[in-house]
């Protein structure tokens, strides 16, 4: 396009030109990752381990009782190795990226450029979604299927709208590690946030345990928040306990958190980048 | 016996080609490919006490080998060498109670304390005594000025105080012997003249001998009177820096190292045994 | 000097400057007070999941395959003593391969004049990780008197000795795993993956199966650094010959790993890296 060369020229980046760019930024954070896969292999074998912990525990409290928070033995089983091989792909470092570039004064080179800093953060993070769900998430579900077979949806409909879900759940939480990564923005001390958040996540989006589990008033309490969304409404999808329009609630539900985060995250961003001094090297 | 004494130094390396493809790791795992490096090639290398030698080579030239046989790092493949009495691979613990070492790229400082602390570690480490250590911090305070960052962090200091801070702390326990590779690197012309001006002082006063690698050329003309000049393993040059002077004329000294790498070979002065004798 | 007094002086020597080292480390961080009470409280955080895990589910179940809540809190309880002394001053072992080995800080450490696997132990520590130790004391002080346990009076040096075994496990296995960075070069990525099977210990062995009993009892020795020696604790004396090898299990670990590590560093000077 003649008018973008133009040397001094500033000009309003088009908004098809803008999504051909993050569309080049997950194929290329798509490729970088190729670069890795050998770590993967290890990785892969690490989680396997990490799930097996999970994995005789519930064998070990199911023994003998029927069904516990709403799901029995094999629906428990299938609900952690489900959890837990979403996660090894929604699982997002964007909070300590985030963080980085802060401290690095980086950001304040980012804030030149003619595009959406967080999109470009948000497209990286769907490559790199992209590469693990291929290279991840896939053959270490496939690995533990055959080590230990376990449930999979009742009909192609319940996978589908599982993906759907889980696709959600990925924005929700990359979003909410791009907030906590903004707090790099008023502290130096962001480790304790991190920390805090990965642990409110663990407890709160169903990955350690099914939300039903916790006690009434807790669940009350989490209700409030968009964390069940990522990883509990999902997985009760796939086994096919969410049904029907109860699905449809589940999407909308994620939705309005998409656009409720994406709102915060926009004004934390604009507060942010108006009244802190951007740090230097 | 001279200080420093290596003869028929040598040292190979194994280089381990990876295969390519998935059948090559396969066979890698089997058996390895490799060829035979030889980094450091029967060197010759007498130093004697309180000498100031300056050590030059391209890179990969062989320099850092060398130096890391003499501090006692790698085991030689073959040949002698012997450092202030000791074998240096032997017997490391001790051996290194009498040498000091600076890393022009790499602190041996720690990181996240303040630098009086490090020194206090050190200290403690090498067991000098309180009044020989506040005596010789005094000391070098007087040169090299480090009073007023002695309290941050190594991580928060300049290279060139950086710098300055590394040499004290290696020199804390009075070491005989004084390994240098890269003092001046990245520093600016008053950060280095400071620096030449304190290995000058502690050369002549202390009597502590110095091991000077460097590339930069400056440093040789300022601090050694005699250089060794090595190239693909080999000695080129091991003799005074006079004598180079006397046979190309003065030069600088950058000219007079392209040549003799070029495959002109310059007289020795003297043989190195005598070098005590006539440079006392 | 003797050959006898020169090795009590240097062991003396590495004791005095360990201390050096920990109050050097304290002073930082105490001087980072901010990001000091931060690190204690995600490291709590991290705890409380845990324990919310262990809490949540026994709402909903009696026991687990006979072990009851207040049993299974003091196993974990016991688990994190030696982990917290571990996480505290170990973790170290944990940076070998990368940075020491690949990147050549090894050289750093071989030219000062003490014991090398002490100095790149050392170097990093984190005392502040020591909560989770007291944490550990205190859940199992609370869990033990919810379960109506009473001490005798052998079970105060019978924990040291254990939490000494526990401790030298782990230091026995990462130390083995460190020395691995000598010849591979780089990581392999196996310490996350021991790290995350180090876990295991935490819960009673009889929830595991065969083959995975087998592993963490005399291959990576877990077993022995959480449940065995909690067991022997809780006064169910039917682990007691588990238990009390805890200790020369330790030793062995240690001991050999640390063979490991010699030959490794000579290999690294030998060849050079």
């Amino acid at each position: 396009m003649p008018d973008h060369d133009l040397p001094g020229r500033s000009r309003p980046v088009g908004f098809g030109n803008r999504f051909l760019l993050y569309l080049e930024l997950v194929r290329m954070e798509f490729v970088n990752n190729l670069a890795y896969r050998s770590s993967y292999f290890t990785g892969i074998f690490n989680y396997t381990i990490q799930i097996g912990a999970y994995f005789f525990l519930w064998d070990a409290i199911y023994s003998g009782r029927r069904a516990i928070g709403g799901l029995n033995k094999e629906e428990m089983i299938t609900y952690v190795i489900v959890a837990w091989v979403a996660r090894s792909f929604y699982f997002s470092n964007l909070d300590r990226r985030v963080a980085v570039e802060i401290r690095d004064g980086k950001i304040a080179l980012e804030l030149i450029r003619p595009y959406s800093y967080q999109m470009v953060k948000y497209a990286r993070a769907s490559g790199e979604a992209f590469f693990r769900i291929l290279f991840f998430a896939v053959p270490a579900g496939t690995a533990i299927y055959f080590i230990r077979p376990f449930g999979l949806p009742p009909d192609w409909q319940a996978g589908l709208l599982f993906l759907l879900a889980v696709t959600g759940g990925f924005v929700i939480n990359s979003q909410i590690s791009m907030i906590a990564g903004f707090c790099a923005f008023f502290t130096q001390s962001t480790s304790g946030i991190f920390r805090a958040k990965r642990v409110i996540m663990d407890l709160f989006s169903g990955l350690l345990l099914p939300i039903s589990f916790y006690p009434g008033w807790a669940r009350d309490i989490i209700k409030l928040f968009p964390f069940q969304t990522v990883s509990y409404m999902p997985n009760l999808i796939y086994l096919g306990k969410i049904t029907g329009g109860a699905v449809l609630h589940v999407i909308l539900l994620q939705l309005f958190w998409v656009a409720f985060l994406g709102l915060v995250s926009v004004l934390f961003w604009r507060f942010a980048v108006k009244h802190v001094v951007i740090q230097g090297g | 016996m001279a200080l420093i004494e290596a003869r028929g130094l040598t040292k190979e390396f194994r280089i381990f080609r990876r295969r390519e493809g998935v059948m090559g790791a396969f066979r890698d795992l089997f058996q390895r490919d490799y060829t035979t490096l030889r980094a450091v090639d029967g060197i010759d290398f007498v130093v004697a006490e309180g000498e100031m030698v300056g050590y030059i080579g391209a890179n990969g030239a062989g320099k850092s080998t060398t130096i890391k046989m003499l501090t006692g790092i790698l085991v030689p493949t073959a040949g002698s060498v012997n450092v202030n009495g000791f074998i240096p691979y032997k017997d490391r613990e001790k051996y290194t109670r009498g040498i000091g070492v600076v890393f022009g790229q790499r602190s041996q400082l720690w990181w996240d304390i303040a630098v009086i602390e490090s020194f206090k570690l050190l200290r403690r480490i090498y067991n000098v005594s309180q009044e020989e250590f506040k005596a010789r911090l005094k000391k070098f305070d007087d040169i090299l000025e480090f009073g007023s960052f002695l309290h941050l962090p190594v991580r928060k200091l300049s290279l060139g105080q950086r710098m300055r801070c590394d040499l004290t702390a290696a020199l804390l326990h009075n070491p005989a012997i004084l390994f240098l590779d890269e003092p001046t690197i990245g520093l600016d012309v008053l950060g280095k003249a400071k620096i030449r001006e304190f290995l000058k002082e502690i050369n002549s006063e202390s009597k502590t001998t110095v091991i000077l690698t460097t590339h930069d050329l400056g440093d040789i003309e300022a601090l050694c009177p005699r250089v060794a000049i090595i190239d693909k393993g080999k000695m080129l040059y091991d003799g005074s820096v006079d004598n180079l002077y006397a046979q190309w004329g003065h030069d600088k000294m950058e000219d007079i190292v392209k040549k003799i790498y070029e495959g002109c070979k310059p007289e020795q002065y003297c043989m190195i045994e005598n070098w005590g004798d006539t440079h006392a | 000097m003797s050959k006898q007094s020169g090795f009590r002086q240097d062991a003396a020597n590495h004791i005095i400057i360990f201390f050096h080292y920990m109050t050097q480390y304290i002073k930082t961080k105490m001087a980072y007070r901010a990001d000091f009470f931060i690190y204690v409280f995600s490291d709590l955080l991290q705890q409380s999941v845990n324990l919310v895990f262990i809490l949540v589910i026994f709402t909903k179940v009696p026991a687990i395959k006979g072990w009851t809540r207040d049993q299974i809190l003091f196993i974990y309880g016991f688990f994190l003593i030696p982990f917290g002394l571990y996480s505290g001053f170990l973790n170290h072992l944990f940076d070998v391969p990368e940075k020491y080995v690949l990147e050549g800080e090894l050289d750093r450490v071989l030219l000062r004049p003490l014991n090398a696997w002490f100095q790149v132990v050392v170097e990093t520590m984190n005392p502040e990780l020591l909560i989770g130790t007291l944490t550990g004391i205190v859940i199992m002080v609370y869990s033990g008197n919810a379960m109506g346990l009473v001490p005798t009076w052998w079970d105060f040096p019978l924990t040291l000795v254990l939490v000494f075994g526990a401790t030298m496990i782990y230091a026995g296995v990462y130390t083995f795993l460190a020395s691995l960075g000598f010849w591979t070069e780089g990581n392999m990525g196996l310490m996350p993956m021991v790290y995350n099977l180090s876990n295991y210990g935490r819960y009673p062995m009889t929830i595991y199966r065969g083959p995975v009993r087998f592993i963490l009892t005399w291959v990576l020795p877990f077993a022995f650094a959480g449940f065995y020696p909690a067991a022997i604790l809780m006064h169910r004396y039917e682990y007691i010959g588990y238990a009390l090898l805890t200790p020369i299990i330790g030793i062995i670990s240690f001991a050999f790993s640390y063979w490991v590590w010699v030959i490794g560093i000579r290999r690294y000077r030998g060849t050079g890296s």
